[in-house]
């Protein structure tokens, strides 16, 4: 079997205009992701059962189901509810672009405030006491001393889902959006090679995410240089 | 959701399905990543070479991406081949069923591996030295001593390992896998109704879902009982 | 060396704390005077640390009153910070905030509940750690030092408060032998300075030197508190006599 070059060659560029579109999701719904996942985390830890409660079903529904059945209720199914088509949201929900970032932000956010949550709870005690013995009050003590030390700690855990973020971006081809992977998929379609086109593909997901994992290991390295050297 | 009525058996065979593609999966992601935990940790440059390309590549891809290239790969190659023994051949592929099983298994696997690994890694040495004293093999160490610590060590994160198993059979409708997704979208065809097929199918995965965490617990409780002992 | 003012700066009034079932307090009464240098002694799960616990609110106490410098503890947020800034404590694993340096642990405290100004907070704090004889580390992160000097910051962080009360929970049990000379170096200047301090701890000979009072707890009770001199030579109690031959058996 001959590897058809000038088809990789030719397809490359076709898929990077791809590119802006994917990045366009990964950042969009990173960030609204994560502003969505900080409101969780306090509802959650607030202490309020009737703020916590609704936060663990929410966590609980959006990390059980498949990403894909999630972003077919809010592209193929909110159409289907009156009040969606009469609300003012409509026009971000009738727009695949609008419903691929709702359903990825409410996926991310999910799981980003477990790992927030995470960070926090694995902060020592005893810090938090001495903090407490010095008289800091409970909104210093989470401001000063909790959260620097949990975003250390929720680091690593919070780059894997960011990578997972990138390859959820892939599933927006399902819904006519044509990133990197919806043009990959369109050029398969036409020329039946699917090994040139989808390894090419593979390798430039792959410099991605080789991309974001550096950028969170120097983030961590900064953030860790007080952390003693295990001999 | 008298719409559903006539459509309950379908969804309950395309249930039988997802079942059977997660067993069938789960057997082979313990396969590879046990396989490849051992390449990880064994002595030979080329077995961790290999080995870490395939956590690095399958950890790194859209999981739908490298569904795509495992079908349309196979099917390709396959047709290829037929088509020498008989022209008359259109299209041979491998069954989705079969395709998407040996896909998603791939990815899950190249994770179980890490986890695998991390787990052997985690066994306290001290343990080991103790069994060597009192004369054990190396074979009884291992039965004994070492895969009993393992288990208990790996059983969390493999619990999230088949968690992401169950809901990545979803993507397999993708290619024609008759499983719940699948007979949503039929069932969409005739009733109009998305938003209540999508909801549906979603209220099966959580199904799912909820089984393996409580299966998980119950294992998890079993695993440390010698330690609630101490208390 | 006794106490320079006859009135009771803490008051622990019959005070029990219970663990689920477990009793870790029996009807403890304890009163502590201004400048009085009270050493705390006994088995592991007397009760000694839940009790300096509760004098700060670290744990809360089931019944009883417990009065510190004329405030009585309740739930109240009010009183308990107020409690908080006056008491300073000193914890068994130091508890340095790892992600400031040895300076900005010192100064964290003053300025946010003090309230005072940057150059303030970092004079006393420079200060303190000319006290404690390491101030050539301010810049430091906690991790780069020894046990011995972390704990030295840990006291110079409290003291950073200008407490009243100086309550310490076994602040040498984490250390290498050869460090806990340092450390108890720094809490005998405190003493002889006339600060007011609890001392839970087993150092024996920290106790003779310093304590006005040794008190000895056992399952949750005080069962004997006297001068050191009658303390150590006369114990009255069985269960005294035993502790004292166990520690002072090596």
């Amino acid at each position: 079997m001959i590897i058809d070059i000038p088809l990789i060659i030719d397809s490359i560029p076709k898929m990077l205009m791809g590119f802006g579109l994917t990045i366009q999701l990964l950042f969009l719904s990173g960030v609204l992701g994560l502003v969505l996942a900080i409101v969780l985390l306090l509802m959650r830890i607030s202490g309020r059962w009737y703020l916590a409660a609704p936060t663990m079903v929410y966590i609980y529904v959006f990390r059980g189901t498949p990403i894909l059945v999630q972003i077919f209720i809010v592209y193929h199914g909110l159409p289907q509810l009156e009040f969606v088509r009469e609300s003012i949201f409509w026009p971000i929900l009738r727009e695949p672009f609008g419903c691929a970032i709702v359903a990825l932000t409410l996926n991310t956010g999910a799981y980003v405030s477990e790992i927030l949550r995470g960070g926090v709870l694995g902060v020592d005690r005893g810090l938090k006491e001495a903090a407490s013995a010095l008289g800091l009050s409970a909104r210093h003590r989470f401001i000063y001393i909790t959260t620097p030390i949990a975003i250390r700690l929720a680091l690593p855990a919070y780059s894997n889902d960011v990578i997972s973020l990138l390859k959820s971006t892939a599933l927006a081809s399902t819904i006519t959006l044509l990133d990197m992977m919806g043009i990959a998929r369109n050029i398969v379609a036409a020329t039946y090679a699917p090994y040139e086109v989808f390894v090419s593909l593979m390798v430039i997901y792959l410099v991605l995410t080789w991309m974001i994992q550096r950028s969170f290991g120097l983030i961590e390295g900064r953030m860790s240089r007080y952390v003693k050297e295990q001999a | 959701m008298d719409v559903i009525t006539g459509w309950w058996d379908d969804f309950f065979w395309g249930s039988v399905v997802v079942v059977e593609v997660f067993v069938v999966a789960l057997i082979m992601t313990v396969l590879f990543g046990l396989i490849g935990a051992a390449a990880k940790l064994s002595r030979s440059r080329v077995a961790k070479y290999i080995a870490s390309g395939y956590t690095v590549v399958f950890r790194g891809t859209p999981e739908i991406l490298i569904l795509l290239l495992v079908y349309f790969g196979s099917a390709v190659a396959l047709t290829a081949v037929s088509q020498t023994f008989d022209p008359e051949v259109k299209f041979t592929d491998i069954p989705p069923f079969w395709a998407g099983a040996f896909a998603i298994a791939l990815i899950v696997g190249s994770y179980a591996t890490e986890t695998f690994r991390g787990a052997f890694l985690g066994v306290d040495p001290g343990q080991i030295e103790a069994a060597r004293a009192l004369g054990l093999s190396s074979l009884q160490t291992l039965v004994y001593v070492r895969i009993p610590a393992m288990w208990r060590l790996a059983l969390p994160p493999f619990g999230n390992h088949m968690l992401s198993l169950i809901k990545d059979t979803a993507l397999i409708a993708i290619i024609g896998l008759q499983e719940t997704l699948f007979v949503a979208e039929q069932a969409i065809g005739t009733t109009g109704k998305p938003f209540t097929m999508y909801i549906l199918v979603g209220v099966i995965y959580l199904g799912f879902s909820t089984i393996i965490t409580l299966t998980v617990m119950v294992l998890e409780r079993y695993a440390n009982r010698h330690l609630e002992a101490a208390r | 060396m006794s106490g320079n003012g006859q009135q009771p700066i803490i008051v622990l009034e019959d005070v029990c704390k219970f663990f689920g079932d477990f009793q870790a307090l029996k009807n403890v009464n304890l009163t502590v005077k201004k400048g009085e240098r009270v050493v705390v002694c006994g088995p592991s799960g007397s009760g000694k640390s839940t009790m300096i616990r509760c004098i700060n609110r670290l744990e809360e106490h089931d019944s009883g009153r417990i009065i510190v410098d004329g405030r009585e503890l309740t739930g109240k947020i009010k009183d308990i910070n107020a409690v908080r800034r006056e008491v300073g404590m000193v914890f068994q694993s130091f508890n340095l905030f790892p992600h400031l340096s040895v300076i900005q642990n010192l100064m964290l405290a003053p300025k946010l509940v003090r309230k005072k100004s940057k150059a303030e907070a970092r004079e006393r704090a420079m200060h303190l750690l000319e006290r404690v004889r390491i101030p050539e580390q301010a810049d430091k992160w906690p991790s780069q030092l020894s046990g011995g000097q972390q704990q030295r910051v840990a006291i110079a962080r409290a003291l950073c408060m200008n407490p009243e009360v100086m309550l310490f929970d076994e602040p040498t049990s984490a250390l290498d032998p050869e460090m806990i000379s340092e450390v108890l170096d720094v809490m005998v200047d405190l003493a002889e300075d006339g600060m007011t301090m609890i001392v839970v701890t087993h150092e024996m000979g920290f106790a003779r030197k310093v304590a006005d009072l040794v008190v000895f707890m056992d399952g949750g009770e005080i069962v004997e508190s006297n001068p050191p001199d009658e303390f150590f030579e006369a114990p009255k109690s069985e269960r005294t006599k035993r502790f004292l031959s166990q520690i002072l058996s090596h």
